[in-house]
């Protein structure tokens, strides 16, 4: 009995990576238990992680909320109907990657669920009352100097562009630092020039640009955590003063009284990016701006409606996309026609408005430097011109504003590229009989590792991480 | 009746908070007040909690006029934090606790108290959500809703004002959501019915922030998944214009609808004089003519 296992030769799978926006959900997911743990300690994170938590696992947790035991996972299961099996499984994973939730036995022998205890206590402590009170909450005397929301908004939005155009290389390059170019660099978002040592933009780096402000801003500051370890700051200290900010009111002066020295530093980034502002390093206070309120709402693009002001008029979209692939862009920023220029061919440009059309080529173009498809949709939609928001398509609300002809196309030209997937695996043929094969396949299949299979040519593929255990099985099998 | 497979992008929450000294759990117990406050303010706010974009407004209605406990007409409150709350739910906590107290304070000390204004109220939340609506930014999808709790028992003196709101309710795909402390109440719940909405009437008001999270929390498009109370039967009695009492059978003007208990020659809604007064004549029958 023999069976010989080939190497398929492995191709360069993924020649351009896409940049990787990971939210908190995720972020945390690939922290390890212990980190998260910590973090629990903190309420902003509760109720941070609770906002990003699917719909019905939020509701499964305020159920569980004011219960002091472990509830059945029979129970929990009946709250939600049938028909909805799917989304409820994924709720449920959801709770338990990100350990809000632990299974703990029942006296009667059945598994039950029971919320984190800390989680329980610190999300009680947010939405009741109770506890210490956050660290930057200390009273002031009213600030002679207040400053109003629009000042803030634009002093925050010069701070981020400044980050931006200092990435696209414009002519600007002062008021960053040392620090922030570092963060940049780190991120793989610029790269050092191999002659002269200046920082230049990488694909990701344009990647980076096409997203929403909010995103940027946290994609940065996930690296800046990771960073953070390294200058001896704690990164759980960190993210609960990110989340406090969020949850901060816009125009509101708060104090920096009782912060550690640790999180004066990080304080003193923030206020560089634009996330806070200060008049005077030692004024003692200082007001979140908009950047910082943003955090957390990377998911919901939506920006937040009703009570809270509008962002001023520079803020609002831009764009007009029309059915015959034009766009037109009501915009002076050279950043924001660089970002056009990546994926739309420009034709015209007045002191107001710039115009372009989407082509097959130069979407490709787009496509070949790793943007995807979703990422300029999402572009297009997020900076649509509020005219573009307003015109309803033949009565119907479609889930995107863009013409859906556009939509399908770029979505088109980019699986025309996608037609072959690679996958690493390892070829199992020459099988001496039937049976020998079936019995491989089947325990490769049960295992989830089979990748492709012919029963003619008795031959199977099985990826490369299945590939050990599944030779460990078939000697053992070949053996008996 | 709303939008149901669409999330929405925001939802708007109207708590009608019924605060009528006449409420019979308040005549027997004046503190268990502050209790069903207590839950209504947390519910409140983990409403806000569930997602940054929610927005909230408490009325408070009773039986002299009703008035917005939250969001506080002009400038909001400066508060504090004092504890580990998040400071918008201090914020929500503290503005209804003082204009609630203002409210109170404000009622007429002769009168004796009568019945509390729903329907003023609930219209004045109405007229809320359609401004939310106007103010809201280009694109974004609102579903609102509209969540009563009171103690009242039912009256249909405001009858026809209850239908006008529930019908304006169900063309601005409103809910409306009641939640009985006491009695059962049927115009209200014909309301919810009308509206797509939930009635509830809680068992007993110990465990009542537990009742208010359990069903009113999920939103309109997360209802059709959980699993929660149906609708049961509902008493679609009208009550008469001109008694204001619940019929079966009655009088119904041919013009305007009105329903009378009582036969009257003009409508007084419409002033429509009827031709054929009294109860039909029995028509006599015509004789056959002879060939």
């Amino acid at each position: 009995m023999s069976e010989s296992s080939k190497s398929k030769s492995s191709l360069n799978l993924n020649p351009s990576p896409t940049l990787q926006c990971k939210d908190l959900h995720e972020y945390l997911k690939s922290r390890s238990p212990q980190f998260l743990e910590t973090l629990y300690n903190y309420p902003t994170i509760c109720l941070a992680v609770y906002r990003e938590l699917p719909e019905l696992a939020r509701h499964f947790v305020i159920r569980l909320l004011f219960v002091e035991q472990p509830v059945p996972q029979a129970v929990v299961t009946s709250w939600v109907s049938q028909t909805y099996a799917k989304e409820q499984s994924k709720a449920c994973e959801a709770l338990s990657e990100l350990s809000v939730w632990q299974e703990a036995p029942i006296p009667g022998g059945m598994p039950g669920w029971m919320l984190a205890q800390s989680f329980k206590k610190n999300l009680k402590v947010a939405l009741l009352g109770g506890g210490r009170p956050w660290s930057m909450s200390s009273s002031l005397e009213p600030d002679g100097k207040a400053r109003d929301i629009a000042f803030l908004d634009a002093y925050a939005l010069e701070r981020w562009e400044c980050v931006l155009h200092y990435m696209v290389g414009s002519a600007q390059t002062e008021g960053i630092s040392a620090d922030a170019v570092r963060i940049l660099l780190h991120a793989g978002l610029m790269t050092r020039d191999a002659d002269d040592g200046s920082a230049v933009i990488t694909r990701a780096g344009f990647q980076f640009l096409l997203l929403s402000t909010a995103k940027q801003v946290w994609l940065f500051l996930q690296h800046y955590l990771h960073t953070a370890e390294k200058r001896s700051l704690s990164a759980a200290e960190c993210l609960a003063f990110l989340y406090q900010l969020s949850f901060s009111t816009l125009g509101k002066d708060y104090s920096t009284e009782g912060m550690s020295n640790n999180m004066l530093v990080f304080l003193q980034h923030l206020r560089e990016f634009g996330l806070v502002y200060q008049r005077k390093r030692k004024a003692g206070r200082f007001y979140p701006t908009r950047l910082a309120l943003n955090i957390a709402r990377v998911r919901g693009s939506a920006p937040c409606a009703g009570l809270v002001p509008q962002p001023p008029q520079q803020q609002q979209g831009y764009i007009v996309v029309e059915t015959n692939y034009r766009v037109y862009a009501y915009t002076q920023t050279n950043l924001q026609v660089a970002l056009l220029g990546l994926f739309t061919e420009l034709i015209y440009r007045f002191p107001n408005l710039v115009v372009g059309v989407l082509t097959r080529e130069s979407v490709r173009a787009a496509l070949r430097g790793g943007i995807t498809a979703q990422q300029i949709l999402h572009y297009l939609n997020q900076h649509s011109h509020p005219q573009m928001l307003n015109s309803e398509t033949g009565g119907i609300r479609a889930t995107s504003v863009l013409p859906p002809t556009v939509v399908d196309q770029i979505r088109l030209w980019e699986t025309e590229r996608n037609r072959f997937t690679y996958t690493e695996g390892v070829v199992y043929n020459h099988f001496l009989s039937q049976a020998d094969f079936a019995v491989l396949r089947d325990y490769a299949k049960s295992q989830g590792v089979l990748t492709w299979h012919s029963e003619r040519g008795r031959t199977m593929v099985v990826t490369r991480a299945g590939h050990d255990d599944v030779k460990r099985y078939w000697k053992k099998h070949s053996k008996s | 009746m709303a939008d149901d497979d669409a999330p929405s992008d925001s939802s708007l929450l109207v708590i009608v908070v019924d605060t009528n000294p006449n409420q019979r759990y308040i005549t027997e117990d004046p503190k268990l007040l502050t209790g069903c406050l207590d839950a209504m303010i947390a519910f409140a706010n983990s409403h806000l909690m569930q997602k940054s974009s929610n927005l909230l407004a408490v009325i408070g209605c009773h039986f002299h006029k009703s008035e917005f406990l939250y969001p506080s007409p002009g400038k909001p409150l400066d508060v504090r934090q004092i504890d580990g709350q998040y400071e918008l739910f201090t914020l929500v906590e503290k503005t209804i606790k003082m204009r609630l107290v203002n409210l109170i304070k404000s009622q007429p000390q002769d009168d004796k108290p009568g019945e509390s204004l729903l329907a003023g109220a609930l219209a004045m939340g109405l007229c809320f959500i359609s401004r939310m609506r106007r103010e809201a930014a280009p694109g974004i999808r609102m579903s609102s809703r509209i969540l009563i709790v009171t103690g009242s028992s039912d009256t249909a003196a405001q009858y026809i004002n209850y239908m006008n709101v529930f019908f304006t309710a169900q063309k601005q795909q409103v809910l409306i959501d009641v939640c009985s402390l006491d009695k059962h109440l049927s115009l209200l719940q014909q309301g919810c019915d009308i509206t797509g909405g939930l009635y509830l009437k809680v068992p007993s008001l110990e465990g009542l922030l537990q009742y208010l999270l359990w069903v009113f929390l999920p939103d309109a498009s997360e209802r059709g998944q959980l699993v929660l109370p149906g609708r049961g039967r509902v008493d679609y009695r009208a009550a008469c214009f001109c008694h204001r009492e619940l019929l079966t059978i009655g009088y119904v003007c041919s013009v305007c609808l009105s329903v009378f208990c009582k036969f009257s020659p003009i409508c007084t809604t419409c002033h429509t004089v009827f031709k054929t007064g009294g109860p039909l004549p029995i028509k006599p029958k015509k004789k056959k003519m002879k060939v």
